[in-house]
């Protein structure tokens, strides 16, 4: 019998589920530097959740997830954060899974989002190309149709995770029309094994390999791997993330970048220094205020509303200032943030130039700021061209 | 656009927002901030009666004394809805801050009367407290009860020249007292300074001014406490008037911007305008949800947190509608820069509610050590 989470009340959730958190994952995988582990690293913490059933918190009960509404979701990735979980290869879990279970066909249910759960099919996202970054919708990679058969040919690249995942869900171009760009764009599911995948890791300003090069030379892909439409495919990957948007702007990576900036800042006495003082106090309100409006919309889900585009508001606010909190870090390290290791505080190991670094990225993915500002001009003012 | 978000399952939310817009367009706050600051006045009489028959200036007093017994968060929205429709009488001072002050007050005939006076509109009780940097200073008491009298200066005394009663901090033999003292007692005289947003405030001498028997609200370790809530009360309710300003500038700039033609498109087109519309946007929005929550802090845990949350949204909201606005006045080109546009009343609006009971870096740093303390 699969218990009903959502008839708990929110704090008894919250407990149930931190305990029991708590008591299994791993204690070595607790912070870990790496923002993106690849699949092994993490293993036995997937396993252990997809054994308790925890795995995937907002797939539906009768697929094998937990069925959370948004708000008990926002509990379980708040907990998630504060007990320091590592990130687990998550794009099967949270948008291959979602995406077949809205559009797919009961067959690409039936096959697929058991071996998500088991761990057999690591999956990774193939969106951006060399060429078509903010400009998604010029997307370049062909799907020619051959029988029953797809043949893909071209190239992703910041494909995260592509090197420990063996199946990848790609926009590829089927046809062009030159009036409506977003058209002719279809979600194909490649088995990253197939004869004529390449995959190539980047390694990024942490000399980490977390994203990659994907390069496809004739790759044959049954066509009973698109999901939905050919050529409709552009609205479908618009509209797997739905409430989840909300986690692009949760405030817990400067939250636990602002904890390590206290740590140092009381190691070597730069509470004293009222120009720290001050700065500190900007950094520590911004976050605070993160928070409110984090809230604020957390507030919408937990009364059952949806989302709007303002949601992305948070996005840029947290990206920001988690890059700020880090910039401060480096502030106070005076001489020593020309190191590349971590800094000592009181005894304890603080890794600034690894915030440092790991904040760059947040403020380009998941569609750049820039671009957020754009969709917000539009869909929130309502500004004109 | 951006506004603070309650429930509001019985609709008095609305009603109050509605009553406010309605208020607005019989007395357009424009107009009256211009009438005002060309007679040198401190306060418009008529508009203030308006108000309290309204029944917006006794909002959080008791019901017995012709008060609302409503709470911050009737406040919050009521203030907020003025900020918006730019209704600049002196509100947070004689209505908030020293009905606050009284209302936490023990009972007693001299209180009661002036809780009454103020709800009712017939009596303008104004605040005699700050010194010349701001801080809490309070006059000199001499002598006895019922032969008491103060001597001092105290400065930001708001309608210094329309007010009828002035409560007035003193510092006695035996400690602090809070008096009340008529407007026209004796060795009483107001000097005054014009404001950025057209009106006045005073520098109160006293010079030996008696206090008359049974006029002492309250006295000793009391005083400071009636002190801090009030103050933080006001900076709750200054934060939504802020976050009210910074908004409906905002609602004013990207109207004009979208009317404003040049290179034969309108400039709310171009992409660095955008992006700091879009920035604008994103610093009311926050200013409201750091109201929500101080308003949500202050009425749960209370205490601490409320503490915490209003030195935040006051904060917050400062930041945000002097920012918002100052870009505002420069997105609007030398029209901005014009008295004859509105947007640069918002602007002195901000400045001046924002330098109110402390400025964002004055309260960042409050709320640091109060966290930190722990």
């Amino acid at each position: 019998m699969q218990t009903d989470w959502n008839a708990l009340p929110d704090e008894d959730f919250r407990h149930v589920f931190r305990t029991w958190v708590d008591e299994n994952c791993p204690r070595h995988l607790r912070f870990m530097r790496k923002q993106r582990p690849v699949f092994d690293e993490v293993a036995e913490w997937y396993h252990a959740l997809a054994a308790k059933g925890w795995l995937s918190p907002v797939w539906p009960r009768e697929h094998g997830g937990m069925g959370l509404s948004a708000a008990k979701h926002i509990i379980y990735v708040e907990e998630w954060a504060r007990l320091g979980c590592p990130r687990i290869p998550d794009h099967g879990i949270g948008l291959v899974g979602p995406l077949l279970i809205r559009y797919g066909t009961q067959e690409q249910k039936d096959h697929y989002l058991p071996k998500i759960l088991s761990g057999e099919h690591v999956w990774c996202q193939g969106y951006s190309e060399p060429n078509s970054g903010s400009d998604l919708a010029s997307l370049k990679t062909a799907a020619v149709r051959d029988g029953d058969h797809f043949v893909v040919n071209g190239q992703k690249i910041w494909t995260t995770l592509a090197h420990c995942a063996n199946w990848i869900f790609a926009l590829v171009r089927t046809s062009r029309d030159e009036k409506v760009r977003q058209k002719g764009i279809t979600v194909l599911l490649i088995d990253l094994t197939s004869p004529g995948v390449t995959v190539r890791p980047i390694p990024n300003l942490r000399e980490e390999a977390d994203f990659c090069e994907v390069f496809f030379d004739n790759v044959r892909v049954p066509a009973a791997n698109v999901v939905g439409v050919v050529d409709e495919g552009w609205n479908l990957a618009k509209a797997v993330l739905g409430h989840e948007r909300i986690f692009l702007g949760a405030p817990s990576r400067p939250e636990y970048a602002l904890s390590r900036l206290i740590m140092l800042a009381e190691a070597r006495g730069a509470f004293d220094d009222p120009a720290f003082r001050s700065r500190y106090a900007r950094l520590r309100l911004d976050l605070y205020d993160l928070c409110s409006a984090f809230d604020r919309f957390a507030k919408v889900l937990r009364t059952g509303g949806e989302l709007g585009g303002d949601v992305s508001v948070l996005k840029l606010f947290c990206t920001e200032l988690y890059q700020r909190i880090t910039e401060e870090m480096l502030e106070i390290a005076g001489e020593e943030a020309r190191f590349a290791d971590d800094l000592d505080a009181n005894g304890s190991e603080v890794d600034a130039m690894n915030l440092y670094l790991d904040a760059r990225a947040p403020a380009i993915f998941g569609g750049s700021n820039e671009i957020q500002r754009n969709i917000l001009a539009k869909a929130v003012l309502g500004l004109p061209g | 656009m951006p506004k603070t978000m309650f429930d509001d399952e019985d609709g008095t939310l609305a009603m109050l927002r509605d009553s406010v817009g309605g208020f607005a367009e019989a007395h357009p706050g424009a107009k009256a901030l211009r009438a005002r600051r060309k007679a040198g006045g401190d306060l418009d009489r008529g508009l203030w009666s308006a108000m309290a028959e309204a029944g917006w200036l006794g909002l959080m007093l008791p019901a017995n004394l012709g008060g609302a017994d409503l709470s911050i968060r009737e406040q919050a929205v009521l203030s907020e809805a003025l900020g918006r429709a730019l209704l600049t009488e002196p509100v947070a001072q004689l209505a908030i801050f020293s009905g606050a002050l009284l209302r936490d007050a023990p009972a007693g005939e001299e209180r009661d009367r002036l809780l009454r006076g103020i709800a009712d509109g017939s009596l303008l009780v104004t605040a005699a407290w700050q010194g010349a940097g701001g801080k809490a200073a309070p006059v000199k008491a001499s002598g006895a009860h019922p032969a008491l009298t103060l001597t001092g200066t105290c400065h930001f005394v708001a309608a210094p020249v329309s007010a009828t009663d002035v409560l007035v901090l003193a510092e006695g033999d035996r400690g602090r007292l809070l008096v009340s003292v008529p407007a026209g007692a004796g060795g009483l005289s107001v000097t005054t300074r014009p404001t950025l947003d057209g009106a006045v405030l005073g520098a109160v001498a006293f010079a030996g001014t008696p206090v008359e028997s049974g006029r002492v609200i309250a006295a000793g370790a009391e005083v400071d406490g009636l002190l801090a809530s009030a103050i933080e009360v006001t900076r709750l309710a200054l934060a939504a008037e802020l976050a009210g300003v910074a908004s409906r500038a905002l609602e004013i700039t990207v109207d004009y911007t979208k009317q404003r033609v040049q290179f034969g498109k309108p400039i709310a087109s171009f992409q660095a305008i955008q992006h700091r519309l879009v920035d604008m946007w994103g610093d009311a929005e926050f200013a409201c949800c750091a109201v929500v929550n101080a308003v949500e802090r202050t009425l749960g845990a209370g205490g601490r947190d409320g503490r915490l949350a209003t030195l935040a949204a006051k904060a917050r909201a400062g930041d945000a509608a002097v920012g918002i606005t100052r870009r505002a006045i420069h997105l609007h080109g030398a029209m901005g820069f014009t008295d004859e546009c509105d947007i640069g009343l918002y602007m002195k609006r901000a400045v001046n509610l924002n330098a109110t009971l402390g400025q964002p870096e004055e309260l960042r740093l409050a709320f640091v050590d109060l966290e930190r303390s722990a």
